[in-house]
């Protein structure tokens, strides 16, 4: 009797350990693959990659695509996609280097032209989608050459400075204004960067509207299972439309973010950004049949992506190679966050003690 | 039924502007024909407008964008020219070349090509020599001789002299950095080898970082960055191009290196925001301006619409940019305003 409790007692305590471990890289597995990179830089150049000038750096280069990404998760989690928020940012940056320049109007008004202009724009997607019965990676894939053709049409293809200068050389007062939004070096309140604070912002706010609203149930239900929510009351087409009405919005909001940026509107900017919009919630954890993934997760998704492009750039890895190193983390996190992994490992793992141990039996 | 008959009226409307626009590219064709006829009988000496076809590979490159406005400015210069709508290829070869082969269709008594690539657009070029139109081509090869003129700037010369402005700038040696468009272009590759042959004069000159930014300002600013993160002694950055320049200029402002940082960039645009401006601002230290081939081409297709032969291969200087000439080069080269 005392035998088999001195032999089991400790092994119940190392299953109990175990137990605590894993639920604790259970939390943390969502994470793990920032975790990783972030444990990569920190070991390869730490005292440079931790410094806070180039963290904020490296999150705002990516501020205006991560500020998409949470727009695209919206449209995903209804099991749609939106292939034009790079046009629309691309579009919202010209209006916004043009209202400044051409129209003088003060930066502070240019936001929510931007987002209104954004909004209209994720209007005329969100009707194609639904009230045209148009599939929205066809709709949105027209739609990201229509507004792409409006921006380079209403540029004549020349990009435009944001920095426009009076006589005396130095820049016209809104123009200095402007440079607010995120201008490289540039801060509000003293020593926040702009486009790093937005991007937090968003996502909160986009994180709670998800998991604290009835809208926001009504998008998990829409991606979930159409028809039962459709029976229960949820009304579908709308939910959908305001989706990507929120989604043009945002890419709206970045606009001038963009244009501050660059201190110019591109008339080729924001191309290929719905890649890494999508790219984006999908490392986060968000599934392209809908219904399932979170704001967070595209938080994490777009630190990976841009965290990850920093540290290679710090160690002075060759172009050619990013990319191939680029890929292949990419597959290595999605693997390592699903949230089975380590359910399906301790299986594995407890089918082969149990055989060792039933051989060590005989 | 109602369906049916509904189907059947869209089947036979769409059907009618088929055959219209059918006959409506005959009409087009048998005018043009007739003119181009008409100049034939005449000797070549005809005054009679004189179609030119223009195929640009990308309208959306603001170097393109000048080109085309400095085409057109140039083309009204002859009134017996008569330019067509500029048909823009969107980077896409297979595009260009059904753009190309549609003007052929169209007799037009020019064609001015800026092939997208040597190999796909080599077979329309053939096509329109086969056909008697005189063919121009702008800065990048095809890959056969039939053709009527070559007009281009060298890559490897602007490169070159950006080195030797990087080596009279740094006299005593020093730090570069080298920002450089998507690896596999032409224009990068040229660029690359001249800059580097350009700094041979001066051994104490070293390139301590060289990165793809893909020709886009966003990436240079964040490349920059993270040069300037690790600390580095940067004395001089040389860009491919003025907007990865002015984005390494952005990050270093940013940090307030600008002043202790030289930027030496490429292209030379007169555009509000561009290299040459820039260097009237004191932003760059120098660029040069890579020619555009327009006042020479429009020449040239007068020359050829009037059956005179021209020069087959001509090669255009690079201009430097310096914070002398800026302004001068500046007007000279600004053609928003020039009609």
């Amino acid at each position: 009797m005392s035998a088999t409790t001195k032999t089991v007692m400790p092994q119940l305590i190392r299953n109990e350990r175990w137990g605590r471990v894993l639920a604790v890289l259970g939390s943390l597995q969502g994470y793990i693959g920032l975790v990783l990179v972030v444990l990569f830089g920190i070991i390869s150049k730490g005292n440079v990659f931790l410094d806070q000038t180039n963290l904020t750096n490296a999150v705002g280069a990516f501020a205006s695509r991560g500020i998409l990404a949470v727009g695209e998760t919206l449209v995903i989690l209804t099991a749609g996609i939106d292939l034009s928020v790079g046009s629309m940012l691309g579009l919202a940056s010209m209006v916004a280097a043009m209202s400044l320049v051409q129209g003088g109007i003060p930066p502070l008004l240019i936001l929510p032209i931007c987002m209104a202009a954004g909004a209209g724009m994720g209007l005329v997607n969100g009707i194609g989608a639904t009230s045209l019965r148009i599939q929205s990676f066809v709709m949105t894939l027209a739609m990201l050459s229509v507004f792409r053709g409006i921006d380079r049409q209403i540029s004549n293809n020349v990009s435009v400075g944001t920095q426009p200068v009076n006589s005396d050389g130095k820049l016209t007062k809104h123009a200095d204004q402007f440079q607010m939004y995120g201008t490289p070096g540039h801060n509000i309140f003293g020593s926040v960067y702009y486009p790093v604070l937005a991007f937090i912002v968003v996502v909160v706010v986009f994180q709670l509207i998800l998991s604290r609203t009835r809208f926001g149930r009504h998008i998990y239900a829409v991606g979930g299972n159409e028809t039962a929510a459709r029976l229960s009351g949820v009304n579908i087409n709308r939910t959908k439309i305001a989706v990507f009405v929120l989604a043009g919005l945002l890419a709206g909001f970045a606009g001038p973010i963009d244009a501050a940026y660059s201190a110019s509107a591109d008339p080729l900017a924001g191309q290929s950004y719905e890649l890494d919009a999508i790219a984006a919630a999908v490392i986060g954890g968000t599934s392209l049949a809908g219904g399932r993934g979170s704001i967070v997760g595209t938080l994490v998704g777009a630190l990976i992506l841009t965290l990850l492009d920093n540290v290679l750039g710090l160690n002075s890895v060759s172009d050619n190679l990013q990319l191939i190193i680029k890929g292949l983390i990419v597959v290595a996190a999605v693997v390592l966050q699903r949230p089975d992994l380590f359910s399906s490992i301790t299986a594995w793992f407890r089918g082969i003690t149990r055989s060792a141990r039933s051989k060590g039996g005989t | 039924m109602v369906h049916s008959k509904q189907r059947a009226v869209v089947v036979a409307v769409g059907l009618l502007a088929v055959v219209a626009a059918g006959c409506a590219s005959k009409a087009t064709n048998s005018n043009s024909g007739s003119n181009n006829g008409g100049n034939k009988s005449s000797g070549g000496k005809s005054s009679g407008p004189f179609v030119v076809g223009y195929s640009q590979s990308n309208n959306a490159e603001p170097y393109r964008a000048q080109l085309n406005l400095q085409l057109q400015y140039y083309i009204k210069k002859y009134p017996d020219l008569k330019l067509l709508p500029i048909a823009d290829a969107q980077q896409q070869s297979s595009k260009q070349v059904s753009q190309v082969q549609q003007f052929i269709q169209q007799k037009v008594n020019v064609l001015i090509v800026s092939p997208n690539e040597p190999d796909p657009l080599t077979g329309p070029v053939q096509q329109a020599c086969n056909a008697k139109i005189p063919v121009i081509i702008l800065d990048r090869s095809v890959n056969t001789s039939c053709y009527s003129a070559f007009i281009g700037g060298d890559n490897y010369v602007a490169g070159k002299k950006a080195g030797e402005l990087a080596a009279k700038d740094l006299p005593n040696g020093g730090n570069v950095v080298e920002l450089q468009g998507i690896l596999s272009d032409q224009p990068q590759i040229d660029r690359d080898k001249g800059f580097r042959d350009g700094i041979k004069s001066n051994p104490k000159i070293k390139i301590i970082e060289h990165r793809e930014a893909k020709w886009l300002k966003e990436n240079a600013t964040s490349t920059m960055q993270q040069w300037l993160a690790k600390d580095k002694n940067i004395n001089l950055v040389y860009a491919q191009n003025d907007p990865m320049a002015l984005g390494a200029y952005l990050a270093a402002a940013s940090v307030h290196k600008e002043n202790s940082i030289k930027f030496i960039g490429t292209d030379g645009l007169a555009i509000p925001d561009g290299g040459i401006r820039a260097v009237q601002q004191g932003h760059l230290a120098g660029t040069f301006i890579y020619p555009t081939c327009a006042e020479e081409a429009a020449a040239m297709a007068e020359k050829l619409a009037h059956g005179e032969t021209v020069q087959k291969k001509t090669t255009l200087d690079i201009t430097a940019v310096t914070p002398q000439n800026a302004a001068q080069l500046y007007t000279a080269n600004d053609f928003s305003h020039k009609k």
